[in-house]
């Protein structure tokens, strides 16, 4: 058994900076940083287009906040908004004093690029890896704080929860698979998003909603689970992220036909080029869903990896698409054949980001004790019903902060009680996973998997129609049963064994979708990234001007009830984009 | 899969519970032309033989992982492509240098414990809150150590020094490139500190400019450069610090 | 916590591995022609000074059909041996710029090269001026 104080669960962005700020929060503190992959592996590492921050004189904090809340369709929690945007730039500039490599302009200062929904500029980045820089330099600055405990390649397969306070997690360590018990006096999960229940997708394996698997079966409502973003430029097929850094620079969309077809869908017109908020410079959701409109009208192209529409940025130049994107370049051309300076890139939208999550309030505690959550895994009310782009490394540091601090408080106020029920406990968790080692019969792993990330697809998609959301909720039931029925696996070894893993990340997901999936049903409305097509194509504030938060009910459907949302100094307003707007000046 | 075509992949396995010394298993995998070896390895896994273990994430040669030899090649699996492998097939195996924990999986903690080694973090002249704003820094200054800034971690480096192979205490190339990456930085004063590391016989003259780790470096972040680059500033310390011996500085 | 036993491979004839690794024992290889060089040209400084009669017998056996094989063989390696250390020149600098542009690794070798052929010629022409085929 291992004791600390803070037990930090996930070593990406938010997690790290987590665990740094409860060391400065109180240089007594101990923290273990439990993580499943090393943490340079996290799945931060692959954001490529930057974090937001207001810095320039022509921008604001109001200017921050009206596009995010507008950007997340009014479903955002103000409060949490006004907090945000108030400690973005504080953060931003820490990381470049630990060294991240913001890229700069000619006299030295940080540049900031245009970014979808943003009225200014004010996204920093670091060329196109963003999130691989901002991560390395958490990574490697952590490593300064010798009260940071890493246990790398552990996996998290429990909570601990003792008389309604997080106490601590069970993991299992995944070189021998021997369970361990992992105690302190608070819990940050910091455990991403879980995008990986979609077939289709930007994500790194390891996005299995495990840390919302694992507060849902503790009783922690999943709040706005029915908003999952789809990217609307990734490569066809492996779903590979071609950042919207892009568009930030001034890339266009073309149909089949060399047509600018964002005109079509309320993001025009086309000229004066470019403009704030219009066209290419529009939020994800409007983008995607365009797309879904180009291909039911066949004005597609066919890549042999399914339909696409064309990222062109050769009018950028070849100097400049080296020094801004340079990631992007190598991406398309070793994994779809295509060099960015001459041809224009094939792309689709792919499931990105989970707008929702873990619920809690702006302190980053949930309604567990002790327990807290920040970065994807969680649903703090920044997001709404539609997350701009570079607002998500933003809240890996700002609110990675704010959890890690409260963390190291409670810690010290709670009171510790006996360990004893605790271990009890633990054994009676591990018995069942180490038992799945030794199952002889049952289904196999990835038809089960594929099954759930195919009915994803076909019933939650970017559009969604009661028919398919029911057709969906019954087929997740389905494979929820059959999973609880038991997998079989090939590999029975205890040493490094990843089957085992994914097959427990496989009941995480399940119950993620199902939340997904019945959150969705409920919601008969359009808003943000949740739009149907059954009648329920507007917005409805006065029904559904709330939050939805799916409570976990054992072995049938997740309860699905609503809650307010806070509203301070923005009202509902009708979304606009594209229109007359403002000349943006390219950086 | 629609594909006609199929290709036999040859992986190292071992499961230290069962194996005491590693052994070879064929699989012949049905592939598409734009097929990574990554995705052939996660055919076999979903539906030849569950047990084949190896590591992978972002699938996109930005997160380190999935470093293991290709033919005898240090690759990262989701970047190198099964098309160029036909008809021949080609045979898997571990990251060479390291011990093998089970198949394709390595032991990683040789090189974590040498990355804190090298203190790879910026060490200022004076600590500054976020509220002195930021520093700065032109791209000339940047472009002194960006490149070194670009590496992923994957290992495929050390896989690629035999000097690493032959003296495991050797802090290897991505270390002492990241070593650089901060010495080089406008922002950082912590040159001293780190000199210790640099000086070392497991240090930077642990190297023979063998230069395959610049060779097979996915990120073009030439460890090779960063660290025979200081065996000029180790050789000057050396020397100044026998002219003029410093108080305090260790050795 | 309980560790499994890892299997740490042999190095073995590592070297045999790859082309890379092979030209790279060519490259260190090539350091003993150049000692044995360095041999020879001691045993003449040393012939020198026994006398005319024992430098003139060391000149003579420098020019048999096996001294000149032998001469051959290793102005080939020397010369290869000293193009590997201007080909890993650029290696073991700072980034070197010209009007804020980084000159390229490939234009430094270039450079180290045509410097050590400049020089070579130098010598040759310097010899020349003073009569060695007296």
């Amino acid at each position: 058994m291992i004791e600390t104080d803070v037990v930090v669960v996930g070593g990406g962005g938010a997690g790290l900076r987590a665990a740094i700020a409860a060391c400065e929060q109180d240089p007594s503190v101990r923290v273990a940083l439990v993580s499943k992959v090393v943490p340079m592996r996290s799945h931060t590492v692959a954001a490529e287009g930057g974090a937001a921050a207001v810095v320039r004189d022509d921008d604001s904090l109001d200017n921050h906040f009206d596009d995010t809340v507008s950007g997340g369709d009014w479903l955002c929690d103000q409060d949490v908004v006004e907090y945000f945007v108030s400690h973005c730039t504080e953060e931003m500039i820490r990381l470049e004093q630990w060294g991240c490599p913001w890229s700069r302009k000619a006299d030295g200062n940080v540049n900031v690029r245009f970014f979808g929904g943003m009225k200014v500029q004010r996204t920093w980045f670091a060329a196109d890896r963003s999130g691989f820089h901002i991560l390395h330099t958490l990574f490697q600055t952590s490593l300064r704080y010798p009260r940071i405990a890493r246990y790398d390649e552990f996996f998290c397969a429990d909570l601990i929860v003792e008389d309604g306070r997080a106490r601590g997690v069970l993991a299992l360590v995944i070189a021998t698979g021997e369970p361990v018990l992992i105690v302190g006096g608070s819990v940050v999960l910091c455990t991403g998003g879980a995008g990986r229940v979609y077939r289709q997708n930007t994500n790194a394996g390891t996005v299995t909603g495990d840390g919302m698997g694992l507060a849902y079966r503790h009783g922690v409502p999943l709040r706005d689970m029915e908003f999952v973003q789809w990217h609307p430029t990734t490569l066809p097929g492996s779903g590979i992220l071609i950042t919207e850094g892009c568009r930030g620079e001034g890339a266009i969309l073309v149909n089949r036909d060399g047509y600018r077809y964002l005109q079509d869908y309320g993001l025009g017109p086309v000229d004066p080029w470019p403009r704030v908020k219009a066209m290419e410079l529009g939020p994800r959701d409007r983008l995607s869903q365009a797309f879904w409109h180009e291909r039911e009208k066949g004005r597609t192209i066919e890549t042999a990896q399914g339909a696409a529409v064309l990222l062109d940025v050769r009018h950028l130049g070849k100097a400049k698409i080296l020094e801004r994107l340079p990631l992007i370049t190598e991406v398309a051309r070793t994994f779809a054949g295509v060099d960015a300076v001459t041809a224009p890139i094939p792309v689709c939208p792919s499931v990105h980001y989970t707008m929702g999550g873990i619920q809690t309030d702006v302190h980053c505690e949930t309604p567990v004790a002790g327990l807290f959550a920040a970065g994807e895994c969680s649903s703090v009310g920044l997001h709404g019903a539609n997350r701009l782009g570079s607002n998500s490394l933003a809240e890996l540091v700002v609110f990675g902060a704010v959890a890690g601090r409260n963390a190291a408080l409670r810690a010290r106020e709670l009171p510790r009680s006996g360990i004893a029920s605790a271990e009890r406990r633990a054994e009676a968790t591990a018995a069942p996973l180490l038992g799945m080692l030794n199952r002889e019969k049952g289904e196999r792993l990835a038809p089960l998997r594929e099954a759930m990330q195919n009915a994803m697809e076909e019933g939650v998609g970017i559009y969604r129609r009661a028919s398919t959301l029911d057709v969906a909720c019954t087929k997740l039931a389905e494979l929820a049963e059959r999973y609880r029925r038991g997998i079989a696996l090939d590999d029975r070894s205890r040493a490094f064994n990843t089957e085992w893993l994914t097959a427990i990340e496989l009941g995480y997901m399940l119950d993620v979708a199902q939340a997904m999936a019945h959150s969705a049903r409920a919601r008969t409305e359009s808003r943000g990234a949740h739009v149907r097509l059954d009648g329920f194509e507007a917005r409805d504030d006065a029904r559904f001007l709330k939050h939805s938060l799916a409570r976990h009910r054992g072995d049938s459907s997740p309860l699905i009830e609503f809650a307010p949302v806070t509203i301070t100094r923005s009202p509902p307003r009708t979304r606009t984009y594209g229109g007359a707007g403002v000349k943006a000046e390219m950086t | 899969m629609d594909a006609s075509r199929t290709i036999r992949i040859e992986c190292l396995r071992y499961d230290p519970e069962t194996d005491a010394a590693p052994r070879y298993q064929a699989y012949d995998v049905p592939f598409t032309d734009d097929m990574s070896v990554l995705q052939g390895l996660q055919y076999i896994k979903d539906h030849v033989d569950g047990s084949l273990t190896f590591r992978w994430s972002c699938r996109m040669a930005v997160c380190g992982s999935c470093g293991m030899m290709v033919n005898g090649t240090p690759s990262l699996s989701c970047e190198t492509f099964l098309r160029d492998f036909h008809p021949a097939g080609l045979r898997v195996e571990p990251l060479t240098h390291f011990p093998i924990v089970r198949d394709l999986v390595i032991d990683q903690s040789d090189f974590l414990r040498k990355l804190e080694m090298v203190k790879p973090y910026i060490i200022p002249a004076d600590s500054k809150t976020p509220a002195a704003g930021t520093h700065l820094q032109t791209p000339r200054q940047m472009d002194e150590y960006y490149q070194y800034a670009q590496c992923i971690n994957c290992l495929l480096c050390y896989a690629a020094c035999p000097q690493y192979g032959l003296t495991p205490s050797f802090i290897g190339p991505g270390a002492l490139a990241l070593l650089h990456r901060y010495n080089a930085d406008s922002r950082d004063d912590g040159r001293a500190q780190r000199m210790e590391v640099v000086n070392a016989e497991e240090g930077v003259w642990s190297c023979t400019l063998v230069g395959y780790c610049s060779e097979v470096c996915p990120k073009g972040v030439d460890p090779a450069r960063a660290v025979n680059q200081n065996k000029i500033n180790s050789t000057k310390d050396y020397f100044l610090h026998w002219l003029m011996p410093r108080p305090g500085v260790s050795r | 916590m309980k560790a499994n036993s890892t299997y740490v491979r042999p190095m073995g004839a590592w070297w045999r591995r790859n082309a890379f690794y092979r030209s790279y024992m060519v490259r260190e290889a090539s350091a003993l022609f150049v000692t044995l060089y360095a041999v020879v040209l001691l045993v003449g400084l040393l012939r020198l000074a026994q006398g005319p009669a024992a430098y003139d017998a060391w000149r003579a056996s420098l020019a048999t059909p096996v001294s000149i094989a032998f001469h051959v063989v290793v102005l080939l390696l020397v010369a290869y041996h000293a193009w590997t250390w201007i080909a890993v020149m650029p290696k073991t600098m700072p980034f070197v710029r010209i009007g804020g542009r980084r000159i390229s690794d490939r234009t430094i070798v270039a450079f180290g090269a045509a410097a050590s052929i400049v020089a070579q010629l130098a010598c040759l022409a310097l010899l020349a001026w003073l009569g060695w085929t007296r």
